[in-house]
């Protein structure tokens, strides 16, 4: 691990209904390609850049995932490892808008709590066909607390800037996690931890 | 210019000189001279024309050196002039005879051109006049031919008709017999569209009687006659006929069959596999004919119909197999079984068979799949090695749409999705089983259900290898992590949070108050069993056990990465899953071995609890009664000690009792980290009750005599050095033997040699301090 060439290492995955974009969203920023006449994604796809934020090199391991209903069961075995989900619905979609809440019991149910979760709106090219007005997304993720931004896969809109972001954010938080853990070593057992704590002692 | 002489004047600045060739001079004009009234002006003009006088002497020199040169040369260039006249008369002489030469070649070659044009001309009237000929002999052929129905003499007659450059054909209607080719032509066309009808009304026939001969005479007959598409669509169907009656056959059996029978609980796999053979085995036939009869390229368009029968035959056997087996039924129980709403528990057992055969049947598809992807995209490659990219590129989405697109791909997804669901039901329902059932027994290190949960957990991600989906295959990973880091390790920290019981004794000597504390805290964790009252030497087992258990795990799921990784590499040298599969698998993989260390980190927190529970309290009061030993002794108490030993051999034996407790129930590697955390804790409490202590001359010897045999004793307990953890108590033995004050200095700074003081210069004093005969003042005035 320590001879890899990163200095952070984080996992996202891209959750949401079928046809929203996701695949495009990633090749986007992978790749820089929009595939037109992409096929539906099997089970997942797997990709990795590395980017450097404020000179640090981060790898990010991005896993798409097929929307489509049959492969849930496979899809939500990566929820737990995620560092970070990217919960995504397509603007000219009222469905794939309504299906969020669903989305969001999936993510309470099988990732961590300290899972990160982004809301991304896509296909704004698509404007004169939008569905989901950004007002209403917007209150949407306030009220479940979550970051939103709207992209377009397609014109390359936001693509950088949603996924830079997010490894900021994953950057601090993991800064924050470390920070925590050597204040304290957060070891359980109540009136136990104390023996615990001595073993520094005579180490 | 007024202005400009000014300036000049003013400055000084001279304009550089036109005209004068590579002069440096500067003109100063003789107006400029007059218009100077000042004499320091003038002399200052008067010192730089002389300046420049100079440099034009200089300058005159050597152009006059160079005359010579230039002379001889211009008398060499002399001598040249009438060599030159000559040169131009010759060359006047050489371009003419070109210009006559080119003209007589150009007369040669284009005669040449003219014969060989007419040669084209000619072989072009006698290619026309043979495909006039040619088109009468059809004409004749194709009449003959169909009347002693000789129709692959007759439809090659029609496809060399089909060939003819129809410009052919206008210009022979165009000649002297033009009516009489017209009617012909007629005829020729009535006679393709006669041996159409009959072609299909016969292959019709045919595929009816079931004549596979006659099938297979009339399909070759089809690309002839410009049907391509036709001819593959109906020799499909025929072939899908075929297909449709084996499969319906098979699956009679099915229904029929014996479920004693020793295939039973795979039956619709083994159906499934039928089907698969069937159709191989066709394309495997087949694939010649098409390939020579209707050229390269063409497997494809012939899968795609015979894909469709397959589906609908999948789409029988899978519905037949959901039914039978109550696949949709026994997902939902399971379904609400993991949300903890079910009214009934599925018995994992039961579900052994069916997770078996789903796995089977997908490992049996996907192997067909595999099969017609190479197939086809090796007949394209063949058929596309001269075209542009572009075709390859389309070629390659067709044959991807119809493999990822088609009912068989869409129908083994769903059942899969569900299998995992039920695979990781049962995984957790066994392991809880493993769990309620564990045992141990006597002599053995670990307890049954370590080894029981592995062999659960290795079979699950078996069964999902086994059904060679990839996706499949790493998800059962990625939940067997969650497994074994949630849910298992849970069950060992729960364990080890009981902690080690303290004995009897210890409880009498801490007094009730702590006995009264461990009470509680077991109370408040819930685990205040009567077992755990009736019998702490088997708590006292369940903690030692569960430490092995723990590092057990660590080791073994390094095992399970290394065999997964030697099972897949078989899986991936066959090209299974694309090219991303071994990156998703490695990926998974790594997270599951990052579990090991979780376990690790787990055994370090277990050894220190059972350090700081069990071997502390016992060691502290052993180590305590050195306080009562005194090291202020004169000869004959020394000599005394020689024989009668007043601490440390009862010290060693006391600990040699416990620890031998301990190596007989813990791991080696366990036990070695444990007389790790023992030594480092008797070096850390017995240099607290030194300092504590007061020695003179002799009972600093005899404080370094004990140390030395303590040392002795506790190296060959540890398996490493443990010199250094003893550094700082030998540095202080070393200092306690000292004859006088002063002779520290013998030792410390530059006389020091190799050995490197643990010991802060205040820390030394304080240890000076401990020899009652050392004076205070002697201490305080050494220097160090």
């Amino acid at each position: 691990m320590s001879m890899e060439d990163y200095d952070f290492l984080f996992k996202i995955v891209l959750i949401g209904n079928a046809g929203v974009g996701k695949t495009c969203l990633v090749r986007r920023f992978t790749q820089g390609l929009f595939p037109p006449g992409q096929g539906a994604t099997i089970g997942v796809d797997f990709m990795i850049k590395t980017v450097e934020i404020n000179g640090e090199k981060v790898k990010l391991q991005i896993w798409d995932t097929a929307g489509q209903e049959r492969f849930r069961s496979i899809t939500q075995s990566y929820y737990r490892s995620a560092n970070a989900l990217i919960l995504t619905y397509d603007i000219t979609c009222e469905e794939s808008f309504r299906c969020l809440p669903e989305w969001l019991r999936e993510i309470e149910q099988y990732a961590s709590n300290k899972v990160i979760t982004v809301l991304v709106g896509n296909k704004i090219d698509l404007a004169e066909r939008r569905e989901v007005s950004q007002q209403r997304a917007e209150e949407f993720s306030e009220a479940q607390d979550m970051y939103y931004l709207e992209t377009s896969a397609k014109e390359s809109d936001n693509v950088e800037k949603l996924f830079l972001d997010l490894a900021c954010r994953l950057i601090s938080e993991a800064r924050q996690n470390t920070l925590v853990n050597n204040v304290s070593s957060p070891l359980p057992g109540e009136g136990k931890s104390i023996s615990y704590l001595t073993c520094c002692n005579f180490n | 210019m007024g202005d400009l002489e000014s300036s000049q004047k003013l400055s000084g600045v001279s304009r550089p000189a036109e005209g004068v060739g590579g002069g440096s001079c500067t003109e100063i004009s003789t107006e400029l001279i007059r218009s100077l009234t000042e004499l320091q002006e003038l002399e200052a003009v008067y010192e730089r024309l002389c300046g420049e006088e100079k440099v034009v002497e200089r300058e005159l020199d050597a152009l006059l050196e160079q005359q010579n040169t230039i002379e001889s040369k211009m008398v060499t260039l002399h001598r040249m002039g009438p060599n030159l006249q000559l040169i131009e008369g010759d060359a006047k002489q050489l371009a003419g005879m070109i210009t006559f030469t080119c003209n007589l070649a150009e007369n040669v070659s284009s005669k040449v051109r003219q014969l060989d044009l007419a040669k084209n001309r000619l072989y072009q009237a006698i290619q026309r006049a043979d495909d006039i000929l040619d088109l009468k002999f059809c004409m004749d052929g194709v009449r003959s031919a169909l009347r002693s129905e000789d129709y692959e003499q007759a439809a090659a007659h029609i496809h060399r008709y089909l060939c003819l450059d129809k410009s052919v054909i206008e210009l022979s209607r165009q000649g002297q017999e033009g009516s009489m080719i017209d009617a012909n032509l007629k005829l020729l066309q009535e006679a393709e569209q006669r041996l159409k009808a009959i072609v299909a009304e016969k292959f019709a026939i045919a595929t009816k009687e079931g004549d596979l001969p006659q099938v297979e005479r009339f399909f070759k007959i089809f690309p002839l006659l410009g049907l391509h598409e036709e001819g593959l669509s109906k020799f499909s169907e025929y072939l899908c006929k075929q297909v449709a009656s084996k499969a319906e056959e098979n699956l009679l059996l099915v229904l029929r069959s014996d479920m004693s029978d020793r295939r039973a609980a795979v039956i619709f796999a083994d159906t499934l596999t039928l089907l698969f053979e069937g159709i191989a085995r066709i394309v495997e036939t087949h694939q010649p004919i098409v390939e020579t009869y209707y050229g390269l390229g063409r497997l494809y368009t012939l899968i795609k119909y015979l894909q469709v029968e397959c589906d609908r035959q999948v789409e029988k056997v899978v519905d037949k197999f959901t039914k039978q087996r109550d696949y949709q039924q026994q997902f939902r129980l399971v379904q609400n079984n993991l949300r903890n709403s079910a009214p009934e528990k599925i018995e994992p057992r039961e579900l052994d068979p069916i997770l078996t055969e789903v796995t089977l049947m997908n490992a049996r598809s996907e192997l067909y799949l595999r099969f017609l992807r190479k197939r086809i995209s090796s007949d394209f490659e063949v058929g596309d090695s001269m075209a542009s990219e572009e075709v390859k590129q389309e070629h390659q989405k067709c044959l991807d749409k119809l493999l990822n697109n088609c009912l068989l791909s869409c129908t083994m997804q769903e059942l899969i999705g569900y299998y995992i669901t039920m695979e990781e039901y049962f995984m957790r329902e066994t392991v809880n089983k493993a769990v309620a059932l564990d045992t141990y027994e006597k002599g053995q290190l670990t307890s049954s259900m370590v080894d029981d949960v592995f062999y659960i957990v290795k079979k699950c991600i078996g069964r999902a290898l086994s059904s060679s989906n990839i996706d499949c295959l790493c998800a059962m990973i990625n939940l067997a992590t969650r497994e074994l880091e949630a849910d298992f390790r849970g069950v060992l920290s729960n364990k080890l949070r009981m902690g080690f019981p303290a004995t009897t004794l210890q409880d009498i000597q801490r007094g009730v108050t702590s006995a009264v504390n461990i009470m509680h805290s077991s109370l408040q964790q819930g685990k205040f069993d009567t077992k755990g009252i009736e019998s702490t030497d088997e708590a006292k087992l369940s903690f030692l056990v569960t430490l092995n258990n723990v590092e057990v795990c660590s080791e073994n799921i390094s095992t399970l990465k290394k065999t997964l990784e030697s099972d897949c590499t078989k899986l991936f040298s066959q090209g299974i899953g694309g090219e991303q599969a071994q990156a998703k698998f490695d990926s998974c993989l790594s997270d599951l071995a990052a579990v090991s260390n979780k376990f690790r980190d787990l055994l370090q927190e277990g050894l220190a609890e059972l350090s700081s529970t069990a071997v502390k309290p016992q060691v502290q009061p052993w180590i305590n009664t050195f306080l009562s030993v005194s090291h202020n002794i004169e000869e004959e108490e020394f000599n005394d000690y020689e024989a009668n030993d007043p601490w440390v051999q009862q010290f060693i034996l006391n600990l040699e009792q416990q620890m031998s407790e301990f190596k007989a129930s813990l791991s080696p590697v366990i036990y070695d980290s444990l007389t790790s955390l023992l030594t480092s804790l008797v070096a850390v409490e017995l240099e607290k009750v030194v300092l504590k202590s007061s020695f003179n001359r002799l009972g600093g010897l005899q404080f370094d005599k004990e140390l030395r045999s303590l040392i002795a004793y506790l190296t060959t307990v540890t398996t490493w050095t443990i010199r250094d953890k003893f550094a700082r108590l030998s540095q202080m033995a070393t200092i306690l033997n000292l004859e006088r004050v002063t002779e520290i200095l013998d030792y410390w700074g530059a006389n020091s040699g190799p050995l490197t003081w643990r010991l802060t210069p205040a820390e030394v004093r304080q240890v000076l301090a401990l020899r009652i005969d050392f004076r205070h003042e002697d201490i305080k005035r050494l220097r160090l």
